[in-house]
């Protein structure tokens, strides 16, 4: 009698203890779902400090830049490979971008200082509106936003068009801007997603530059 | 019999184990939290009415309800730069529902870190867009559309173009 006792009151109390972890249970995956969802709520751009990029663009670094052949404005087809040599500044951006066109200024600054050391920027404009090629009135609208932009900002370095197509090579692209920093040798030293600061993309530059010396 | 089995130790062993790793199922969870990739999702997102009944023929209100999402903005209707991209709700031809014309609500000034002393027109949270909408008579799965370009402080995200599905009935 005793025993039996014993045996319904440890089964009671281990059947208590089941019961208790089951809601323990459903309150830690209650937790976790809301947890979910504050996260897919959530959508920053996040800022990337360096050594810090997203998986898309990080096995860019140390990597050649991606050989591209674009058009500029005049319709002129430019390869990358024309600056072979050259410490480059790839900048992509977009027209309708406000932080491109804080960063713009900057670029043209940056241009003209570091022109004697060799750097060379190049912009691209990926207007992100997967255009066909046929068609042609969208991209004379685009290209006419394009000319726009490059005579109000004073731009004076290359300006490519239809960068949307490098989006595969270059880790996404998918917001602006995106810049990459390419040494003398051809290989991408540093990217920087999203727009930062003058000296933060000068930082960048001398790496870009030290490589080459 | 039940009192056979506990006089048994080896038995009482095992059943007890055997509770005792029901206990632990217990406390682990059913499935451990993946990793999770990068999931795209749109910056805006259509919250509702999912259906309205209009008089037919004639201009309705509909209140359009939409919800951005956190820390992201989008350029108002009336951006203060010519090169912003400006959102806009239509509704394509041949739908059975015509756009007799939208209030969008005014936007709110918004400055972004690099550039302080320029202030955008924005959205941002939820905002409602009032449009008038002329239904012909039946019902029409409209897929209305709202344009828009977001942002956060330091990026900007393409140009994008959502569908607002509305089931519009007209009586």
């Amino acid at each position: 009698m005793k025993r039996n006792t014993i045996v319904i009151g440890v089964t009671l109390l281990i059947l208590a203890a089941c019961a208790w972890a089951g809601w323990a249970n459903w309150e830690y995956r209650k937790h976790a779902a809301e947890v979910a969802l504050a996260s897919a709520s959530h959508a920053e751009l996040m800022p990337v400090a360096p050594g810090n990029l997203p998986p898309e663009v990080a096995p860019l670094i140390g990597k050649p830049a991606p050989n591209f052949t674009l058009p500029d404005l005049g319709g002129n087809q430019v390869s990358l490979s024309a600056f072979k040599g050259k410490p480059l500044l790839i900048n992509f951006w977009a027209t309708w971008c406000g932080p491109c066109k804080i960063e713009t200024p900057w670029l043209v600054e940056l241009q003209n200082e570091y022109a004697p050391k060799g750097l060379q920027i190049v912009g691209i404009s990926s207007e992100g509106d997967d255009l066909k090629p046929d068609d042609a009135e969208g991209w004379a609208h685009d290209k006419a936003a394009i000319a726009k932009f490059v005579k109000q900002e004073h731009m004076q370095y290359p300006v490519l068009i239809n960068g949307d197509s490098l989006a595969v090579q270059y880790g996404g692209l998918e917001a602006m801007p995106t810049s990459f920093y390419v040494n003398a040798e051809g290989k991408i030293v540093a990217i920087q997603l999203g727009i930062s600061s003058k000296e933060d993309m000068e930082a960048n530059i001398a790496k870009a530059l030290g490589a080459g010396k | 019999m039940m009192e056979k089995w506990f006089r048994s130790p080896s038995l009482a062993v095992l059943a007890g184990l055997t509770i005792a790793s029901a206990i632990a199922v217990c406390q682990e969870p059913l499935s451990s939290p993946a990793h999770q990739s990068l999931v795209k999702t749109e910056a805006v997102e259509y919250l509702f009415p999912e259906q309205v009944t209009l008089a037919a023929g004639k201009p309705s209100p509909v209140a359009l309800h939409f919800r951005i999402k956190q820390n992201l903005h989008i350029n108002s209707h009336a951006p203060r730069a010519e090169y912003l991209i400006p959102t806009v709700f239509s509704i394509p031809e041949a739908s059975g529902v015509r756009l007799a014309g939208a209030t969008y609500p005014a936007g709110t000034d918004f400055t972004l870190p690099a550039d302080p002393d320029e202030k955008l027109s924005v959205y941002t949270g939820e905002f409602t867009i009032q449009a008038k909408m002329i239904a012909v008579q039946g019902e029409h799965l409209v897929e209305a559309r709202l344009r828009y370009q977001a942002c956060d402080q330091n990026e900007c995200l393409p140009p994008k173009t959502i569908t607002v599905p509305i089931d519009v009935i007209g009586k």
